[in-house]
Formats: C-alpha cells, structure tokens, sequence
C-alpha cells in the first residue's frame, strides 16, 4: 500500500470521527486482517484493572483507533515496510487529527499538553527482543506476514500486551512451516 | 547519561527506535524501558536505516572527503567520499577514528575559564564572549594574535579578516608536520614557495628520499591509491620503487629495494643521479637544465659514493632506470627532515626536473595547501611573546607546547596577558590558558576546506553538537559585534551566512548559473567542488645552483636519533584515542607505548634487549623509552616515533610512553623549520618492560604465510613459485609411512569440506587480498574496530596476547641477517572462514557453525565460553571477552560515555565469557539481501563492501561471491598468485591471498 492509500484511511478515518459515525467499511486493509466479519465497536466502559500488558502514560486505546476507525497499522507505525524498526508515531502524526477531535477526552489533553510543552510521551516498550537478535520488520512485512501473526489482535486490544512468546522456538516454528530460512545469522549477528 | 548504561542501552541508541525490555523473551532481563517518539518527524531519518552526509575530513592537512553514516540522529561510521578526488572513498585509521574525535570522553564541555585558584570553571557563552571582547578592548586590536593550525578556506580568510578589522597583524600558523624544507627547496629551485601535487598513478619508478608518502605525507590516502595503482603487479607487468632513507619505515614495506645511506646524505644521491641523467643526455631535461650542468659536474657517481656510502654502480644503475620513464623522485618527509633537509629536497626537486618529470608527475598548479605557516613563525611568535608585544592570544587547532617543547611556547605564555583556547581538549596548550572555548568536532561544523587549488570540500554538521560547544567561527563572529568591528563580511549574524557568502563568490568565479540554492545544495550533497587546474610551466630560478654550496653531512657524536611522525597518531594529535593507542604500529607492532628502535647490532653492542629500557640524552633533552629491535634500521641510527607522552591531553593519551620532541634542537633550522635528526647518547637504564606488541613472531619459521614471488618469475620461464621459495626453508621431511597417513585423511577431509561448504545455488562470500598492494597502513583494523562494536583492552591486556582487533596486520621480517637487506612481508589476517573449519566440530554448543552461504559464524547467545574453537583455530583469528568490556562498573570498561554513541545499532555488543571473530561484516551482508529483496532482485557484485574493503587506501581487499565465476573476487582468487594461507592443513578457506611481487631486477 502506497502513501496515498495510507493517506486515504486516516481521511476516512477523520471525516467519520467528525460527524460521529461508526465505520461501516467492510473491507480489509493489507496488513491488518480483522477477524469477526461484522463492524467491529470498541467497548465504551472497560475496567482498566483488568487489563493485560503494561500501563502506559496515555491510555491510548489500538481498539477504537485500528479496531473501530479501521486505521491502517502503518500510518502510525510508519516504517515497517521499509525499515527494520516500525517506526513510533511522532507526536505531530497524532496531533494530525487530535488538534480537531477528540476535545473533552482527559486522554486527548494529556497529549496536547505534552505537544503544546514541545514534550515527548514515553510509552513503555511492550515487544521486545533481546539485543542479540535482529528483527527486520521489513522483510516480514513485505512477506505478508500480517501485524497480527506476531502482535495478535491489536485492533481489540483495550490496552496492547504482549500475544506472543517471542521465544526463538516460536520463531522457528515459523520459519520451518513456512519453509523459509532457518540460518542463525539471519537473526543473531 | 552519565549514571551508568546497560549493555542494552548500546543497541537501541535513541528515540523512536527506543531501547529496552519488559523482560518478556531471550536471555536478559531488565526494568521496563522506554520507547521516546519524535515530537516530528525528521525529514531525513527514517528509523531503524541509516542516513549518510557527505563531510569532509580535518584529522589531518588532506581533506579527504566523507561519507559520514548516520542512525537515529548519531554519528556511527566514517567512510570515504567516492566522490571526493582526493580519497576517492578510502580512508586512513585516523580519519576512521574520527567518530572517537566527536565522542571523546575528554572533550571540554562547556566554556570554562581560569579562576584565582588556577582551577577552571564553566561560565556561560555570554560571558566568555564578553571576557574576550574586554580583553580585546583593554589590551587594544593590535596587541592581539591568533595562532591557528593549517587553515585553508573560509575560516582561515576569516580570521585574517577579523584580525585586520581589529588593526593587527598578529596572524601566525604553525603546522608541525609543515613541510617547511620541501617548500623552501621549492622556492629556491623553481621560485614558487608551494607544494606540488603529485601523480603517483603515472610513475612507474618511484624514488623516496625519506618521504613517508604512505603514513603522513601529503595526503596519504591518495598516494597510497596512486602508488599501489601505477607499482602493483597487474597485466605481468608492474612499477618500480626504491626508498632512500636510514630506517625502513612503513612506507619503504612495498619498496622494492631499500638504500639506507649515511644519515644526512641523500640529497647527494639525488645529485648525482641528477648528473648522470644529464651527463647522460638521458630523460627529457628541458632546455634551461642544461644551466645545472656546471652545479652538478663535482656530484660524481663515484664522489656521491663516498659522502653516501652508497656504491657508485648503484647511482648511476639508479639514474638509468629514472630516467627510463615515467617516474617521480619524493622529499620533504618530516621522518627525514635533518638541517639539511632542504637542500635533500631541492636536490630532488633538480633530479625530478632533469629528468623531465617537473609538469608530468610534479605538478605546480593544482598546488597542495598541506602546510601553511612554519615552525619559524612559531618561534618567531614566542620571541613576540616574551618581548610583551602580545596581549591577547588565541589559539586554534595547534598545541605547541606539546608538539614544539624546544621552542620555549609554553613558558612565554606567561608574558601573555590573556590566552584564549579553542581547544576541543584541555591540552598541554589550554592547560596553560586563560579562557577555554570549546570549539565544534569538525563533525559538528559548518566549514569547508581547500586540499588543493581548485579542489573545494564543504563540512556540513553530520548530527546535534554532543556538547555545549560553539564553532569559532561564530564565537569570532560573535566577538566582532561586542567590540564593534562587525563591518562589511564581518556584518553576518553565524559563521554559516559567512561561508555561504564566500560560496557565492566562488560560484560567480566558476561561471555557475544556476540559483545559488541549487548550486549550494548539490555542492554540499557531493561532499564539495572540484574543479580541474592544469599543472604551470615551472622553470628553474637563478637559486636553484645555490645547491653547490651544500655540505653534506649526519649529525657528529653517538647515535642519530630520527624523530619521525607516527602513522596512526601523526604528530600527537591522535594519542587520545583508545583505537589508535590500541592499533599496532605497523612496523613495531606495539601498542599504547613508545619505543626506540634500533639495529640487532646497537643492540647487541649495548647488550640490550627487547624491552629493555633505553635512556636517550641530546644535547636538548632527555627520554626513556623501551628499545625494539628492527633490523630495519642502520647501525648508526635510532628512531622514535613522534605523537606520545602527553602530559595532559586526557584518559587515553596522558602518560603513555614519551615526547620525543623534547630531544630535538628548539632552533629553526634555515629553512624555517625543526631539525628531526639530532645527536643522541643511548644508554641501559637496567630497568626492562614487556612490549605490548600485538604479534607473536617476527618470523616465519618457515611456514609460508606470507608468500612473496618476483616479477621475473611471474613473466620470465618457469614461472618460479615463492611458496617453495619459502616453505622448506625449516620444514621438517615427511617420512613416507606417515605420508600415507596424510594422505588419507587429506581426503576423508575432503568430502567433509563438501559437505562444509554447501556447495550449490547459495553464494559463497570470500575475500581475495592482494599483498602486492597491501601498505600495513592498518587503516582496515580501525575501519574493523569502527563497524563491528569491538572494545580496546588496554597496554596490559594486549601484553597478555588478550587484544579484540578482528583484523591484523602480520608483519614479519625475511633475511636481514649480519647485514643483508631485510625484507618485510605483511599479511592482513582476519577468520578464513574455511570451507572446512577446524572451530566448527570442537564447539560444543554449535556456537560456531557453517551458514549456507560460506560463512563461518559465531552465535554470541549460544556461546559458553569453552575456548575449544580458539584453541583450535590455526589462523588465531578468534577473540574472548575476557572482560565485561560494555559494562561501566568492570575496571575494563571500554566505552566511556559519550563514546558509547557511536557504536554500531546493527552489531551486537558482546559481553563476558563470549567469543567473538571476523564475521565478513554479516550485517551489511544481510543489509543488502534485504534491501535487494524489497526491491525484487539479486544482489549484484560489488553491492556489499566489508568495512576493511572499503577503507583500503589501495583497494588490497575484494569481497563478493565466490560460487559466481564472473565476480571481481572470484576472478581474483583466480590468479595465479593466488594461495591459501596454511592450506596445506586442507582448512579450504575463503580468503585467497595474491602473492607480493618484488621488482628485484631492473626492468
């Protein structure tokens, strides 16, 4: 997908958010698979103790964003395709919209103050490999490995946890099934 | 920052990238860590890929062009600029420390200024500006000095241009590698005081007169690519080089004969080499030459013979074959800068001009700017100083005190009322100032330079000054405003405006149209401008028979001692750096020390040995230092590398081994600068230190590591081999029943290195090295240290045979007994990633196995540390942590932050009880697949270079596949000069050495 068609999603996404109406685009976006057939809409009431995965300093919820908007993984996570990293939304990217929408949201504040204070948000990190291991974020996503094989379902995610093991036997069993490279330099190096 | 740093904090180095774990998978664990996004988005980075500014390099008087890596806003790696005509993409170990200049530890921080108490302490830049805009003005502008380094651009015209707004004419410049005797020689034979460039590439017999023209002289890189392009063996032909100098230095490895006359002496030679092309009506002298022949009629082969102990036979056999053809005579080296030293110089100014090579190989015109100053200026400054005429001094890249002690600097810069540094380190210079005002790395800067006419290299800040640090230009700048002097150029707000000003100027000068912008953007994107100037029509000045008058003779009483510039290090300004201190001289091998070196003979006379500390006394100073042997060296002389013993400087530099240059005569020498022979007595100490020398043998034993052939062999019948030449000379016969041992298990071994190697459709990456063009400059060890995270150890460490350096450059001495002349064979030895790898089985933990693709791998995460794989290893090419050199709280710490910042993202740093070795740069490997495979293709041949391949001043080194018959390596490895180091133990590895080849012979 190319910049416009990423472009294109958070249009949608916007103009929906600004007259208040459910997303009812039934179509998949590459990358990003939704699993139930129907419109997917976040839960409104959660209760936030029990809730997997780290708590970060806005409560920014993948569920309403990826899940109910439909936004594309990569217009946040902007360089998975072609970078090892995936890239960490910049402030101004969320700023993009939340300088119009989402007035009133104790959440929304916390980051228009920290963008008005010229500050950046410490989101705690919640996948992670360790340093010995190189994962090209890339070469997976350009294999149409999809975001969700790995990080699960993170459009009905209230609060993103870690899905996967990560383990290296994980990995591999990958490798094996899908009869690509099983070299250990192609990871540790 | 500065509270300490996991080793995870290594990898993930910043921002959106973010470091850190929840302890969720793998082996480490760790409090959760953060991922900090950008407030915006760089336009220029993409997280995760790196992003390359072209810059251009200030180590040294070159300027060579770089390519400058960057990741997530840091700095990681220097590469050479293919663009630039200087380096061409090649870098020297210095320029490849660069990244250790920008993140030194002992960096000075902050402005700082001297209080009562003599301590320093940080002001703001407001105030310093204000302290030296009042000293400016109570002193008064014509009492004001500048001494800068050697400055050739837009800093150094402004500079002369604040100096005049200001009323004085107090600029001085002092280089200490100036090449002072080269340009007087150059004034007195041709009436230009300039350096020449020179084209080595279109010599084909070379004749150094003591010129280091492979380590400092000049610029390095480009003689280096120029030398091994026009002498290197290729097409069954090859050039010729002789080095004239008492000691064999780095340069003289690849010669093909080494003349060592009387020290002092050369410059005779010259001359009657000079006659006898003359004499001869040999070469293509123009017509006013005939005007020497007169000078030159008393330099007889026959009178040369005796000033020079050189035979009369060889000077004029010498002369033929210079004037045979294409061909360039050197001088001006500092290693050979005696008292006479300029008239060695116009001598070989006379001899290049006779033979007609003054326009061909020496080109007047697109003149070097390698110096600018002179060592006089300096002393001349001093007496300045002391008479009270200097009331404000500034001082700007040169360190005097250090790099001139005999000149008296340091203590008269009492009589200076206020002594302003830029120093980017508290040196032994700004140690003695008043105000310190910390200026930018040059990786920080906005600049440009000028190697040489016509040449223009831009600098443009590769990242974020690491400290609170401002460019000079703009404090100048800055300064200009308070004391109300900001007139015409002066009347811009940075230092930037100021270049870009002088841009436009050379933009009109070259007849560029386009919008300034355009023009100003594609120069900075290529790393500058280069333009083209024809070399001058150059004829003889009325001087040029002053040579007459000269007495040619060495320095009377004891040992000649030769103060010569270390390679890596130069003249000192290297030394706070833990990858040069750790790089082993290429020709001592030591690291992290001096030493003195001297013949097997001195040595044996004065019954010392190797190690044992040797006390030098001149007439001007005294040293002690340990004695290295080296049958390199006539009997008569000593040598001492220049750029140790610091006395401050900072953690890597202080106190290592010892200033040679307190020996030297403080005198300018009638040329106008510093006499680097001086008298010297050698005494025993009894005390005794053991070299921290980075190699086991200096010999061979036989064993035919470093093969050598000669030319006549290579082209004449019979196609002699230096294999056997070599191979035999100790080894042992194998009687015949364990010869049928071998055998068979010659080939048992042979199926299992089919089955090693993967034979297939995967390719196979190799190296092919070309020995005939190897200099042992070393530069690849650096460019190693650079790319792949490797720590520095330290002088214990290495002394205990326990250094990380993935590459090294073997050194070993051939004949050079009871005076024969000595031959130096240099082996770049790094894993041989074999086909068949005597590691691999041993391990048992399969840390080390064999991937698909040839390469012989280390798994840092599965490695436990047995050692097996090393001890098996043939080639010694596989290294242990034996310390937990990432982390801060070990005594062996080997990054001291910032360093830390420069080290690789794509690289795992290795911790405790973890092997490690050459991995054929696997990351940059990987890199491409990758990148070839999201553009859906193959990843073509050349399109990964190995970090030591792509430092090679001359392109020794060719990676790629050896499975395809139509890559550059495979078609190298093809060569018939082509071996395998210890092949014979049927290890099949992927390094494929070319023999050297010796023009022993005329030809």
């Amino acid at each position: 997908m190319g910049r416009r068609a990423i472009l294109g999603a958070c249009l949608t996404a916007a103009t929906i958010l600004a007259v208040g109406v459910v997303a009812l685009n039934p179509g998949n976006t590459l990358g990003q698979e939704a699993t139930q057939a129907g419109p997917f809409v976040a839960p409104a009431d959660v209760d936030t103790n029990a809730l997997r995965g780290p708590r970060q300093p806005i409560f920014y919820r993948h569920d309403i964003h990826a899940g109910q908007y439909e936004m594309d993984c990569r217009y946040c996570h902007y360089t998975a395709e072609v970078s090892s990293e995936p890239g960490i939304p910049t402030i101004s990217t969320c700023m993009g919209c939340h300088s119009i929408i989402g007035s009133g949201n104790p959440e929304v504040q916390k980051l228009r103050d920290a963008s008005s204070e010229g500050r950046s948000i410490e989101w705690i990190r919640v996948h992670d490999l360790p340093d010995h291991t190189h994962f090209p974020h890339m070469i997976h996503v350009n294999a149409e490995v999809t975001c969700q094989e790995c990080h699960g379902e993170v459009q009905e995610m209230v609060q993103v946890f870690q899905f996967a093991p990560l383990k290296m036997g994980w990995c591999l069993d990958c490798h094996i099934e899908r009869g690509v490279t099983t070299d250990c330099t192609a990871c540790h190096y | 920052m500065s509270d300490g740093f996991s080793r995870r904090k290594f990898l993930k180095v910043l921002g959106a990238t973010g470091g850190g774990a929840v302890a969720l998978s793998g082996c480490s664990g760790g409090a959760a860590e953060k991922l900090i996004p950008y407030l915006v988005p760089p336009e220029d980075q993409i997280p995760g890929k790196a992003t390359w500014y072209a810059s251009t390099c200030r180590e040294c008087s070159a300027g060579c062009g770089l390519h400058v890596r960057t990741r997530e806003g840091r700095a990681v790696k220097v590469e050479g600029n293919p663009n630039s005509p200087i380096n061409q993409g090649k870098l020297c170990a210095l320029g490849q420390s660069s990244l250790q200049g920008l993140y030194n530890p002992d960096r000075v921080r902050a402005p700082m200024e001297r209080t009562a108490s003599g301590q320093f302490q940080e002001i703001s830049w407001d105030e310093a500006i204000a302290r030296v805009a009042s000293a400016i003005t109570q002193q008064g502008g014509d009492r004001v000095w500048f001494l800068t380094g050697n400055e050739a651009g837009s800093f150094d015209a402004l500079i002369n241009e604040w100096l005049a707004a200001l009323g004085s004419s107090g600029r001085v410049s002092f280089e200490p590698l100036g090449y002072e005797a080269l340009r007087h020689a150059n004034n007195e034979v041709f009436g230009l005081d300039t350096l020449p460039s020179y084209d080595l590439a279109a010599a084909r017999f070379v004749i150094s007169f003591g010129t280091d023209f492979l380590e400092t002289w000049m610029n390095p890189v480009e003689n280096a690519r120029g030398f091994t392009e026009g002498h290197s063996f290729a097409d069954g032909s090859m050039g010729r080089y002789v080095h004239v100098e008492p000691r064999l230095s780095m340069t003289a490895f690849l010669a093909d004969e080494w003349i060592a006359p009387i020290p002092g002496t050369e410059g005779a030679l010259a001359l009657a080499m000079a006659q006898v092309v003359l004499g001869e009506g040999l070469g293509t002298a123009p017509r006013d030459a005939r005007r020497l022949s007169e000078t030159l009629a008393p330099f007889t082969p026959e009178n040369a013979s005796s000033v020079t102990g050189i035979s009369a036979d060889k000077i004029t056999t010498l002369a033929r074959e210079f004037a045979s053809g294409p061909s360039v005579a050197l001088a001006g080296g500092v290693g050979a800068q005696h008292g006479e030293a300029h008239s060695t110089a116009a001598a070989v100014n006379i001899l290049n001009y006779v033979a007609g090579n003054v326009g061909q190989t020496v080109k007047f015109g697109p003149d070097l700017n390698a110096s600018a100053g002179s060592y006089q200026e300096l002393s001349d400054l001093v007496s300045s100083m002391n008479a009270g005429a200097v009331g404000v001094l500034f001082v700007h890249g040169s360190n005097p005190s250090y790099s001139a002690p005999g000149s008296g600097f340091a203590a008269a810069l009492q009589n200076v009322n206020t002594k302003v540094s830029f120093s980017r380190f508290l040196d032994e210079t700004a140690m003695y100032c008043d105000l310190i005002l910390p200026d930018h790395d040059p990786l920080e800067q906005w600049n440009d330079y000028e190697p040489r006419a016509g040449a223009y290299a831009l600098q443009q800040p590769v990242m974020r000054p690491v400290f609170d640090t401002r460019q000079t230009g703009d404090v100048v700048l800055s300064v200009a405003g308070s004391v109300g002097v900001a007139r015409a150029g002066l009347a811009v707000a940075t230092y930037k405006e100021y270049l870009q000003g002088r841009w436009q100027q050379l933009q009109r000068r070259l007849r560029d149209r386009r919008p300034f912008e355009t023009f100003w953007l594609e120069s900075l994107q290529a790393g500058g401008v280069w333009t083209d100037i024809p070399p001058a029509r150059v004829s003889l000045a009325a001087s040029a028979v002053n040579i007459a008058g000269t007495v040619w003779s060495a320095p009377t009483g004891g040992y000649t001692l030769v103060a010569y510039p270390s390679s890596t290090m130069l003249d000192g300004r290297g030394a706070n750096r833990s990858w040069l201190q750790e790089l082993p001289d290429p020709v001592s091998k030591v690291t992290w020390s001096s030493w003195v070196e001297m013949s097997p003979h001195t040595a044996e006379t004065l019954d010392i040995a190797e190690g044992d500390i040797v006390r030098l006394e001149s007439d001007h100073g005294s040293l002690e230092a340990p004695a290295f042997i080296y049958p390199g060296i006539r009997d008569d002389v000593v040598a001492v590398p220049m750029g140790q013993g610091h006395t401050e400087f900072g953690q890597y530099a202080k106190g290592v081994g010892a200033n040679v240059s307190v020996l030297l005569d403080g005198a300018p020498t009638v040329f106008g600068g510093q006499s680097h022979y001086v008298a010297v007595n050698v005494s025993k100490t009894g005390a005794h230190e053991r070299l921290a020398k980075a190699s086991g043998q200096n010999r061979q034993m036989g064993r035919g590591m470093a093969q050598a052939t000669t030319l006549a062999a290579l082209v004449g019948e019979g196609h002699g081999d230096g294999e056997e030449e070599h191979r035999g000379e100790h080894a042992v016969p194998v009687p015949e029943h364990v010869q049928d041992v071998l055998d068979r298990w010659q080939e048992d071994q042979w199926e299992d290195t089919r089955h090693g190697n993967y034979a297939g459709e995967h390719p196979r990456w190799g190296l092919a090295i070309d020995l005939s063009k190897c200099t042992g400059c070393s530069a690849c060890v650096t460019a190693c240290q650079a790319e792949n995270n490797i720590p520095t150890v330290g002088k214990e460490q290495v002394a205990r045979g326990r250094e990380m350096s993935w590459i090294r450059i073997e050194r070993y001495f051939e004949d050079g007994h009871d005076g024969e002349p000595v031959e130096i064979r240099l082996l770049p030895m790094m894993c041989q990633h074999c086909g068949n790898a005597p590691c691999e089985p041993v391990c048992p933990v399969y840390a080390t196995y064999h991937t698909p693709d040839g390469l012989n791998a280390q798994i840092y995460n599965r490695c436990i540390g047995t050692r097996y794989c090393s001890n098996n290893c043939p080639y010694k090419v596989r290294y242990f942590n034996f310390y937990d050199y990432p982390n801060s709280a070990d005594p062996h710490f080997s990054w001291p932050e910032p360093l830390h910042w420069q080290l690789n993202p794509d690289v795992t740093v290795r911790e405790k009880g973890v092997m490690e070795k050459c991995t054929f740069c696997v990351q940059r490997i990987r890199g491409a697949q990758h990148q070839a495979r999201l553009e859906g293709r193959e990843v073509q041949d050349g399109e990964i270079q190995t970090a030591c391949q792509q430092t090679c001043p001359a392109d020794a080194i060719v990676f790629g596949d050896l499975n395809d018959p139509n890559s550059r390596v495979s078609q190298r490895s093809h060569d018939e000069r082509g071996y395998h180091v210890l092949g014979d133990l049927n290890t099949y590895p992927g390094v494929t050495y070319l023999k050297k080849v010796r023009n022993t012979v005329a030809s």
